[in-house]
């Protein structure tokens, strides 16, 4: 028996319908180390995923855990065996503390009762193991999305965890929160554990991981050193093409100021605090920050929808309201959500109904019935010109992939004819082939004359697109420099300002 | 005054040393400061509304509605509700009245019954029934809510069809089973009353230490201590939170989803057969539209003190203060003499108000 | 669209087959009751319409309206279509009787009206094969009061604050439905005709007629401060009499009441004591002279040949009234 790798995946293939979405994929996972795995949306990741975890049955292929083969019945049956996954949509109830969700489904009993006590002790106990500083009586919904990360960390170590699967934690932390997280996968590591670490964040991956293994369209593409190789290598392996540059070249040219802020504060919490800017004609404009700098809250106050206690928004010269997002629309705003699949898309409608909601009264004809030809013209138009994949526009949205449901919603603001767009981390969870193209849509906008506030969280993003970058912290404005002059350390710095 | 509002600051402290408003906890506690405005309304348009009388008939009159309340609040808290309580409710009632009329009366429902259920004094008269048929009639009681409620809950668990429908559905088929049984009387379809009065006895008055204890009150004042117990302190009531919370999080954390949910409705079909069998006793006798809308009154009250039709959340004390403030109301505007049309008016409003106000505190400002 | 015409198809077909009953010279008879809560409708009427049809062999189906008038719209549109030979009917809106009368016309079958009478006026003459059997509102409360009367006059010690007056409290019912309405007007007026003055201390009412809200009702009233000056209890219907009588046990009260239906339950609480009077609401008799008058309607003769009912001249020409009766602790034997 070889027990030099906790876990073992060996020659994995499954068809779904005739369809091969796995192809003798490989992965070895030694105690202690970290395993990256990447590949684009589509790739097969999360199949294989659900192929260890007893979800789906593989067609062909073994799992061997400390050299025993094994197969999984289901994510609890494995995770009695020390095998976990911290899902990137974190399954947890909200509605109660810490400890409860941590011993959810075990708990520990004297007798007819649960033994309260010893469930708190033991929480504490795990929460000291891998210094984490929560406290364990709150409830969930009181916590940080990072924070109840980590929680569902804990839950993995209670099990006693030899292996954790990590699906992108830190598609919506902040770089604090990400570093902290690095913090934890470093004690496990030292701990003996292995992590099987999925994400699309490049400079993360080459930050954190020892290994690297790559899928694409369900084939083993390879497992690399991550030491051993660079960025360029692995977009090449991801997308099986050279994508030389991560972002598409700028021509754009900027023009006058359409609209200024001034001094702009909400009134309820979390506040933005006396906000002003300006923004050019053929412009992007980055919004940088801290998760909870309240960078969310300050396109949702300017769209309308969030109330203002002071500030004038100034549109073209004019003096204008915005009070509700009816009139930001009817001034030409339009906003995408940074929650696509809560406040974005209808899940269970098709494209055309996704992509022309918003402008619907504009379908009306004489009758004052709606014109199901002409949505249907638009949508196809839009499904053309934003090469959104689908094999047609009765496809309900929640098929579609990450990147193309994003699209259609960036088209269904597109159908408004908007001058000014507010984008709220606009390629969050979507992979490389995808950003690329909303990168280039958003630059064929400008083009066009029209102005973009993007907020991000990914500093390289913000500096290979954007024309300037706006810094916020703790609900002010820390500045806005130039994109061409700045760096990550400065950007950095400014976020701390107003801590 | 000010010092006053120090104390309730200091004492509503939190861990970290953050001092909540006062505005907050009036809109947190705002249930019982509801009632507390109510009751203190009343007392001053009628001083004679402090006493102990009437304290006594509020409580008793909330004894079962807070009974049943306390079944369909669990359902609640799995993102559920149950419209087919009144019927569940009214079976109970039609059956443990069914058996349990007087000897003396000509026309029971069963004009004879077995000799072994008779309790027979030394002069061969019967004087009631045996003790354990009272206990038996209970269970028969008990087992047949549980049954029919046992099949929502698989309905809603196993089919997954929305617990609206699958109770409504429940609830109209079920009504065709009582007015079947109801049809099978002896003595016609016929309201069925003059019960045993040992029966009746049941849910009489307690003399204890010189006090006078309504026992409908010990009653639920017990049950409401077991669910307490069952709600906080066991894996079936910490599972029912989760399930309610997020199903699929509880799932996959080993939870038999099904068998939660199944076991919830069964326990709140277990409550509606007690509480049918106690209302058969305080009301005295009962029909064939026995229990209806109680299903409304018990769902309305949980969800004015706070059980969340969101799921997940839900206290005891909430159940307990909503069906108070519903007994409250409606006392008082009978005692106050309020014209019933302005009474339908009044409930309402304070319905959707109180939910309103409770609500907020989960609502993020935007 | 294909679907549509499919769902048409099969539609037409179903309806076609349900028009298709054989025509075997039986009576069919198409009925309701307004509500299978109703505990006199359900309890006393229904099963003598079942029993009586089967003693006259003819076939009856009565269905449950649920108390909603247009579920009874839904059924009579059923029965036409099935092809009964008459149409039974029990009002739940008594406002909405030219609706029924309308689609019994267009399909020309005869109609009989029962225990709920037409409100609007004139709407009995727009067709000439339509009748009501049943009471007369009023009448239950007028006996009703006379009873009352006549037990206040023979009891001087009921009068518990000596000035004359009669302190009452009135359990209504169903607010707008028109038993209710007459009961309390004619209660009350029966004592005010006798030359007794009358004050109301309370009244409630109840839109299911419920046992358990009047009993909770009784309950409050007896903590009030009037509490004790309550000297009648008037009750438009027995179960909400039962109620009260519950509350009045437990609150070691024994205050006169009276209640209108005379159902066992009532007659054995009259034997007991604690129910002073009740009026019959003669079920039986109201069953037996409505099928008697469908018969006869369906057969197209003379809708009283070979009957003993008589239609009231008094108003108009197309009603059988069938009267109500007082019971008392006199007279409750006979009716057990």
């Amino acid at each position: 028996m070889n027990n030099e790798y906790l876990l073992q995946i060996k020659n994995l293939s499954k068809s779904f319908s005739g369809v091969k979405v796995l192809n003798g994929v490989e992965i070895s996972v030694k105690p202690g180390t970290i395993h990256a795995l990447m590949g684009e949306n589509g790739a097969g990741k999360s199949t294989l995923m659900k192929c260890l975890f007893g979800i789906y049955k593989q067609d062909e292929g073994e799992f061997y855990l400390n050299g025993e083969k094994f197969n999984f019945t289901d994510p609890k049956h494995a995770l009695e065996h020390g095998v976990s996954m911290v899902h990137q949509e974190l399954n947890q109830v909200l509605q109660r503390t810490v400890v409860d969700n941590v011993w959810l489904g075990r708990y520990p009993t004297n007798g007819l009762f649960v033994d309260e006590k010893k469930m708190l002790e033991d929480t504490i106990e795990l929460f000291k193991k891998i210094e984490v500083d929560i406290d364990p009586t709150k409830n969930l919904a009181d916590l940080s999305v990072s924070q109840r990360q980590m929680v569902e960390i804990v839950k993995a170590v209670s099990y006693d965890a030899k292996v954790i699967v990590l699906d992108e934690p830190t598609s919506s932390l902040t770089q604090n929160e990400v570093d902290k997280l690095f913090e934890i996968m470093r004690t496990l590591k030292k701990q003996g554990i292995g992590l099987i670490y999925i994400s699309h964040k490049m400079e993360e991956i080459f930050e954190i991981s020892d290994y690297v293994t790559v899928l694409r369209d369900g084939n083993y593409i390879g497992t690399k050193v991550t030491k051993e190789i660079d960025i360029d290598t692995i977009i090449k392996m991801m997308v099986g093409r050279d994508l030389k540059h991560r972002f598409p070249s700028k021509s754009h040219t900027i023009g006058e100021i359409v609209l200024e802020v001034k001094n702009l504060s909400t009134t309820y919490k979390p506040r933005v605090k006396n906000v002003s800017f300006k923004l050019k004609k053929g412009e992007i404009l980055g919004l940088s920050g801290l998760v909870g700098s309240r960078r969310t809250e300050l396109v949702e106050a300017i769209f309308g929808a969030r109330k203002r206690e002071t500030g004038e928004l100034i549109l073209n010269g004019k003096l204008i309201k915005n009070d509700t997002t009816v009139q930001a629309i009817s001034n030409g705003f339009a906003l995408i959500t940074e929650e696509r699949r809560e406040t974005g898309i209808y899940p269970v409608s098709n494209i055309t109904f996704n992509s022309t909601i918003a402008n619907v009264h504009n379908y009306k004809g004489i009758t004052g019935l709606l014109n199901g030809k002409q949505m249907e013209k638009d949508t196809s138009k839009l499904v053309r010109q934003m090469k959104i994949k689908t094999p047609s526009n009765y496809e309900l949205i929640r098929a579609l992939s990450g990147g193309n449901q994003q699209k259609v919603i960036i088209g269904r603001w597109l159908l408004l004819n908007p001058d000014i767009l507010l984008m709220d981390e606009p390629t969050r969870g979507i992979d490389v082939g995808a950003k690329f193209e909303i990168y280039q849509l958003m630059l064929d906008l400008v083009s066009q004359g029209k102005s973009i506030i993007m907020v991000s969280s990914e500093m390289p993003e913000l500096l290979g697109i954007t024309d300037r970058i706006g810094v916020m912290s703790n609900g002010r404005l820390a500045g806005i420099v130039d994109t061409k002059s700045t760096n990550q350390e400065e950007l950095f710095k400014m976020t701390m300002k107003y801590l | 005054m000010r010092n006053i509002i120090d104390s309730l600051k200091s004492k509503f402290k939190l861990g970290n040393g953050e001092q909540k408003k006062i505005s907050e906890i009036l809109l947190n506690n705002a249930i019982y400061f509801i009632i507390g405005g109510i009751v203190l309304f009343i007392i001053i348009s009628e001083p004679t509304f402090l006493s102990l009388s009437v304290a006594k008939n509020i409580l008793t009159q909330s004894s079962v509605r807070l009974i049943l309340a306390l079944g369909v609040g669990g359902i609640i808290i799995l993102q559920g509700t149950d419209l087919s309580l009144g019927k569940n409710v009214g079976f109970s009632a039609i059956i443990t009245a069914s058996f349990l009329q007087s000897f003396s009366y000509g026309a029971r429902f069963y004009s004879t019954l077995p000799d072994w259920v008779w309790n027979v004094n030394s002069l061969g008269e019967v004087i009631g029934f045996q003790w354990f048929f009272y206990i038996l009639v209970l269970l028969v009681a008990m087992i047949v809510s549980a049954f029919f409620s046992a099949i929502n809950g698989l309905v809603v668990a196993h089919f997954k069809v929305h617990p609206f429908l699958a109770t409504l559905g429940g609830s109209v088929a079920l009504y065709g089973i009582l007015l079947l049984y109801f049809n099978t009387s002896d003595a016609g379809p016929q309201p069925i009353g003059s019960l045993d009065s040992t029966y009746s006895s049941f849910v009489g008055i307690w003399h204890v230490f010189g006090m006078e204890i309504p026992l409908l009150v010990v009653y639920s004042v017990i049950i409401t201590g077991v669910m307490w117990v069952v709600w906080n302190k066991t894996t079936f009531g910490k599972n029912m939170f989760a399930v309610g919370g997020n199903p699929e999080a509880a799932k996959i954390s080993g939870v038999n989803v099904i068998r939660t949910t199944v076991m919830v409705y069964i326990l709140a079909g277990l409550l509606y057969g007690i509480g049918g069998y106690l209302e058969a006793a305080r009301v005295g006798s009962a029909n064939s539209a026995f229990g209806l809308n109680y299903e409304l009154d018990a769902i309305a009250a949980c969800v004015v003190g706070g059980i969340s039709f969101s799921g997940g959340i839900g206290k005891i004390s909430g159940a307990v203060a909503g069906v108070l403030m519903f007994t409250v109301i409606t006392y008082g505007m009978v005692y106050l003499g309020i014209d019933a049309y302005y009474q339908y008016i009044i409930k309402g409003t304070i319905i959707v108000a109180a939910v309103a106000l409770d609500t907020r505190k989960y609502i993020k400002k935007t | 669209m294909k679907k549509v015409l499919t769902f048409v198809t099969v539609l037409l077909f179903v309806f076609a087959l349900a028009g298709c009953t054989s025509d075997d010279g039986v009576v069919t008879i198409g009925a309701n009751i307004y509500t299978f809560n109703d505990n006199f409708m359900n309890g006393v009427v229904r099963p003598e319409l079942e029993s009586y049809a089967q003693e006259l062999g003819v076939e009856i189906d009565i269905v449950d309206s649920e108390g909603s008038q247009a579920t009874l719209n839904n059924q009579v549109d059923t029965f036409i279509s099935k092809g009964v030979d008459v149409l039974v009917i029990n009002l739940v809106d008594p406002a909405a009787a030219g609706t029924i009368i309308d689609k019994a016309k267009d399909a020309d079958i005869p109609l009989i009206l029962f225990n709920k009478e037409a409100t609007v006026s004139g709407v009995m003459d727009t067709y000439d094969k339509v009748w009501y059997v049943g009471t007369d509102s009023a009448e239950a409360g007028i006996i009703q009061g006379e009873m009352m009367v006549a037990d206040w006059q023979a009891n001087a010690d009921w009068d518990l604050n000596g000035d004359g007056k009669v302190q009452y409290v009135l359990l209504k019912g169903e607010p707008g439905h028109p038993d209710a309405e007459a009961r309390t007007v004619e209660a009350v007026k029966a004592f005010t005709d006798a030359g007794i003055e009358v004050e109301e201390l309370a009244i409630q009412p109840s839109t299911t007629w419920s046992t358990t809200e009047a009993g909770d009702t009784m309950a409050a009233w007896l903590t009030t401060a009037y509490a004790d000056e309550i000297e009648l209890v008037i009750s438009n219907n027995d179960g909400m009499a039962f109620g009260a009588i519950q509350a009045m046990t437990n609150a070691s009260y024994d205050i006169p009441i009276y209640g209108v239906d005379a159902l066992e339950e009532a007659l054995a609480k009259i034997g007991t004591g604690d129910l002073n009077g009740t009026v019959l609401n003669d079920g039986v008799n109201q069953a037996r002279a409505t099928l008697d008058l469908a018969v006869n309607a369906a057969n197209g003769v003379d809708v009283l040949d070979g009957t003993d009912w008589v239609l009231d001249s008094e108003t108009e020409t197309k009603a059988v009234r069938v009267s109500y009766v007082a019971v008392t602790a006199d007279n409750y034997e006979d009716f057990q």
